[in-house]
């Protein structure tokens, strides 16, 4: 059985590390497209 | 399976890894004799940050060795950076729960307690590596001396975190493996100090790696501008 208090706590630190994980998983995605990007371009630079 | 499924995959299970523990933590380990209320769960996630923080320190002196004897490539120069930006972030993070932590125990958020004087010496060292990076503009010095410095911390950071405290007399709680090289903690509580150590280890090289890819894109970006 969750007591009231601690169920906040816990609560509390699943969205604080949900926010986080989230956040880094956009961030990661973000980077795979500029790198993507880039070998394209790289790409259309060589002759 | 393609290997950005498999990052993928690998993020989600240590999200979920990382879940279990927050529960564990709260939820299944018991309280610690003792302490006073529920202070003892910061345990579980002040201690792996200092492990983190010890972790990226080591690693950044490897990854400036490697940077020194291993044909001064700027990516492990770069990766040494990152790894002490990031040693100092968990290393606040863990100086300001072990505070928190201190203002239930002992009173006051500060004590100039052995230990967290040792933990705030090693992290200024580490801000002077910054400091030290800020203030070269050439890209070969800057990596020879901020690696240098960084090596330096190869002696400078085991002594503080584990001779400092094993060494003077502090109100600290025994580190994990105390003075006699043994672990006086209940099983539950270190199954979820042990996860929660690999999980926030995880969580560190991630972040390294999303770093160290943004500042060598932001890098070949700026050079192709030049």
């Amino acid at each position: 059985m969750i007591t009231g208090g601690i169920g906040w706590v816990v609560a509390v630190n699943l969205i604080i590390w949900t926010g986080l994980f989230l956040y880094l998983l956009r961030l990661g995605g973000r980077v795979r497209s500029l790198e993507a990007r880039e070998a394209v371009e790289e790409g259309k630079r060589k002759p | 399976m393609k290997m950005g499924t498999l990052k993928t995959l690998f993020a989600w299970l240590l999200w979920l890894w990382m879940s279990a523990v927050i529960a564990g933590a709260f939820l299944w380990a018991p309280l610690a004799k003792g302490f006073i209320g529920e202070s003892s769960r910061i345990l579980f996630f002040h201690v792996p940050m200092a492990w983190v923080s010890f972790l990226a320190f080591i690693a950044a002196a490897v990854w400036s060795a490697r940077y020194l004897w291993g044909g001064r490539q700027p990516r492990h120069d770069r990766a040494a950076a990152v790894a002490i930006e990031l040693g100092l972030l968990f290393g606040v993070l863990a100086t300001v729960t072990g505070a928190l932590w201190a203002r239930v125990m002992w009173g006051a958020y500060w004590n100039w307690d052995p230990r967290q004087t040792s933990i705030l010496i090693s992290l200024l060292f580490y801000a002077a590596y910054l400091a030290l990076r800020s203030g070269l503009d050439d890209e070969n010095t800057r990596g020879r001396l901020a690696a240098a410095y960084a090596l330096l911390g190869m002696v400078v950071t085991p002594f503080l975190f584990w001779v400092v405290p094993r060494i003077t007399y502090s109100l600290h709680p025994d580190p994990v493996v105390n003075s006699q090289g043994k672990v006086n903690m209940e099983s539950r509580m270190q199954i979820v100090l042990y996860a929660s150590g690999l999980g926030f280890i995880a969580l560190f090289f991630w972040i390294h790696n999303l770093q160290c890819r943004l500042q060598a894109h932001s890098e070949r970006r700026a050079a192709l501008q030049e």
